[in-house]
């Protein structure tokens, strides 16, 4: 019998061959830094010569030396309120746009895509930058825009406010990003068959009914994607706030992520001096990678378990 | 053979002739790079490099900097990396000790005529105290004082004020005329710590002996002067911009420049800024509270550095001894980006007027450096930290000047040992 090639198991070493410089690049630069940056945060010594091993004192000092351990649930806490405000408005409304570009027929649907997705196109840093200017309290677009039209009392110094910094940069970057989002969507629409809206139809489900009923459940595997992609990026989020904010998360820390806190400990060291703790900084990267570790086996599971439609195919069932 | 020279044995003396001067000339000519944190300044520190290497030609100096928030950092990662530059801005105390103490700086002690040049003083700042050693050659020194709009005053009729509560009361007047007191903003932390906060600090903790009482333990952090210094924050606020809370330092230099703020705390170098101002300004002292001298903060800023990696320590040393030379004295002086002010004691007159009047106010006033600086920085809660979030958090109203002044108290107790 001709031996055929269309499962790894019947060749693996072609198969092989062919992964193999993904493999590697993929080893030398994102999993060997991953794995190496734990070995060094069991060692502290000053910057790279980091040779003093200290086991597990770096992250003994990370949860209880007060100064630090207070940063960082403080930024983890941020962290949070990031990720759930742009679950809220970003994903939602990348959700709604979805729809609305997949329903009735309408006009400039690509006009529509296009101008919703240009922004992520956007540096993170350029886009960081002008919002800020828009914001500024003094000679901002959007200050201007509201003494205008008569409502002064609400032109706020927003990104100066402890209270509305965190959530002005969020959704600054939900801004950037609700293309993304969207345009998963309307590739998940799109795949769903045409019949079983009708049928749905037939049987009297109105509009809700059909998003709730038919879309929203096979949308799932999406939105497990979304949900896993949106929390990586917003526990990785690091640009926005440095364009917006600066390193140091003010004003009153209030806009310290974990990715500001660990550029301050790790790589920057704190103004002026400028001596960073690399040991230190390792051990709050690989607790950052442990947190977005649980979260994505967590999403993922809890996405996955949801699709038991059995008359999707095995993959999607996985998904 | 017995013709003489052949044709070969002429074209190769030639060619090692040529070859020869090509490396003569190659090793002749030394390229250094220079560090440094001031990225506004190229134009006048390549101005100033070019001059040196008009006195020795075979010494060329490529001016290199690094924005400045990140200069600590990049600076750090190069020094280990051993790609750092030759010669490097080098910052004052602690930052330039640590820096010493891991082995990246030169020790300049023996360059001839060094101490003759800078007193005991003037070098303090890049002194390592454990060692007596000094690790760089002091630079550039900046002062600070209030900025204000002279044409304004005129026609508001108002005068330079002498005391804090004259002062307070000219902010009054400014603002029910219509015009916003001052320009300053705390969205940049480090501007309304450095330049307003450590501005008019020693005023209210008395001056250098002040802050040596603090520094030695002798009185608490906590005590009414540094009360009354956070106090004074708290009473400026109220006359900063509408949403100062978001304003940055380029927005406070644009109120000033466009006379939407009368006033305006800064450092001397932001003079470079307001070249060209289609109205008159000037500078003053920040004035002390009532009964108590007034001081000035000049604060030694930069001192330049030699990598010990170098692969020209020795141009690197002609450069420095260069600097402090009496013959490149005017040359320097007038180089030197607007504002800074060479430390040096055979440092020649300043054309501008405007850093005349910077000047001018070192000289009728008692010094310090910036209260932090020397001593306060080291530690996690760093002092910097402390001052910084206490100022702000009394001008939002989030603590008291008493709160602040006890959570400066507390923080530095935590590793400063007098403060135990």
């Amino acid at each position: 019998m001709k031996r055929s090639f269309r499962t790894p198991q019947d060749n693996w070493i072609v198969w092989l061959l062919f992964a193999l410089p993904a493999v590697v690049v993929y080893a030398v630069f994102m999993a060997f830094p991953v794995v190496n940056s734990m070995r060094l945060s069991f060692f502290s010594g000053s910057g790279y010569s980091l040779n003093n091993f200290v086991g597990f004192d770096n992250y003994v000092r990370l949860f209880t030396d007060s100064e630090i351990s207070k940063r960082f649930w403080c930024a983890f806490r941020n962290n949070w309120i990031f990720f759930g405000i742009t679950m809220l408005v970003q994903n939602s409304i990348g959700l709604l746009f979805a729809l609305i570009l997949t329903g009735k027929p309408l006009k400039g649907k690509g006009f529509f895509r296009t101008i919703i997705f240009i922004p992520v196109t956007l540096s993170v840093l350029v886009t960081g930058y002008i919002w800020k200017l828009i914001l500024n309290p003094q000679w901002g677009a959007l200050n201007i825009l509201l003494s205008k039209i008569g409502l002064s009392s609400l032109a706020l110094p927003w990104l100066g406010d402890p209270r509305s910094a965190l959530v002005a940069v969020t959704l600054v970057s939900a801004w950037q990003w609700v293309g993304m989002p969207t345009m998963m969507f309307i590739a998940g629409l799109e795949r769903i068959p045409e019949d079983l809206f009708e049928s749905a139809q037939i049987d009297g489900a109105g509009i809700w009914r059909i998003f709730a009923k038919v879309k929203l459940p096979l949308l799932m595997p999406i939105v497990g994607i979304v949900t896993v992609l949106t929390f990586v990026g917003n526990f990785n989020a690091f640009d926005v706030v440095y364009a917006m904010e600066g390193a140091n998360g003010p004003p009153d820390y209030s806009t310290d992520l974990m990715g500001t806190f660990f550029y301050r400990t790790g790589i920057a060291g704190q103004h002026p001096v400028g001596i960073p703790d690399m040991g230190l900084g390792a051990a709050v990267a690989t607790v950052t990678f442990l947190v977005l570790f649980a979260g994505i086996l967590i999403a993922g599971r809890l996405t996955g378990e949801r699709n038991e439609d059995p008359g999707r195919s095995g993959a999607e069932r996985r998904a | 053979m017995k013709k003489g020279l052949s044709f070969k044995t002429i074209a190769a003396c030639l060619a090692l002739v040529v070859f020869a001067s090509f490396a003569a000339s190659a090793q002749a000519k030394v390229q250094l790079t220079m560090g440094s944190w001031r990225a506004d300044d190229v134009t006048q520190m390549t101005q100033l490099l070019s001059a040196f290497s008009k006195k020795y030609p075979n010494i060329e100096i490529k001016f290199d900097p690094t924005n400045p928030p990140d200069y600590n950092a990049a600076l750090h990662l190069q020094l280990q990396s051993g790609i750092g530059p030759d010669l490097m801005y080098a910052r004052s105390y602690d930052t330039g000790i640590q820096l010493y103490k891991e082995g990246y700086f030169l020790d300049v002690s023996d360059l001839p005529g060094l101490k003759k040049v800078y007193s005991d003083l003037a070098r303090a700042p890049w002194v390592d105290p454990a060692s007596g050693k000094s690790f760089a050659l002091p630079f550039c020194a900046v002062s600070h004082g209030v900025y204000y709009n002279q044409d304004i005053f005129k026609k508001l009729g108002i005068a330079i004020p002498s005391t804090w509560e004259d002062f307070l009361a000219v902010c009054k007047k400014l603002q029910a005329a219509g015009v916003t007191p001052l320009a300053n903003g705390i969205a940049d932390q480090w501007d309304i710590n450095e330049v307003v906060f450590m501005n008019i600090m020693p005023n209210f903790v008395g001056g250098a002996a002040g802050r040596l009482a603090y520094e030695t333990g002798k009185v608490p952090f906590n005590d009414a002067k540094m009360v009354a210094a956070f106090q004074a924050m708290k009473d400026i606020a109220p006359f900063c911009p509408k949403g100062f809370e978001a304003l940055t330092y380029n927005d406070e230099n644009a109120l000033f420049v466009n006379q939407k703020a009368a006033m305006y705390f800064d450092g001397s170098w932001t003079m470079a800024s307001f070249k060209d101002l289609k109205f008159n300004w000037s500078v003053f002292a920040p004035p002390p509270p009532k009964g108590s001298k007034g001081y000035v903060t000049f604060h030694p800023d930069s001192g330049i550095a030699i990598n010990p990696k170098s692969a020209n320590i020795d141009a690197c040393k002609t450069f420095l001894q260069w600097l402090y030379s009496d013959e490149a004295a005017s040359i320097v002086s007038n180089s030197v980006p607007t504002g800074f002010f060479p430390i040096a004691s055979n440092a020649a007159k300043i054309e501008d007027a405007h850093a005349n009047a910077f000047l001018q106010m070192t000289k009728s006033h008692p010094t310090d450096v910036r209260f932090v600086w020397p001593k306060l920085m080291s530690g996690n809660p760093s002092g910097y930290n402390l001052l910084q979030d206490g100022a702000i958090a009394v001008m939002t109203g989030k603590m008291t000047p008493k709160e602040a002044a006890d959570s400066l108290q507390a923080g530095l107790a935590k590793w400063y040992v007098p403060a135990k």
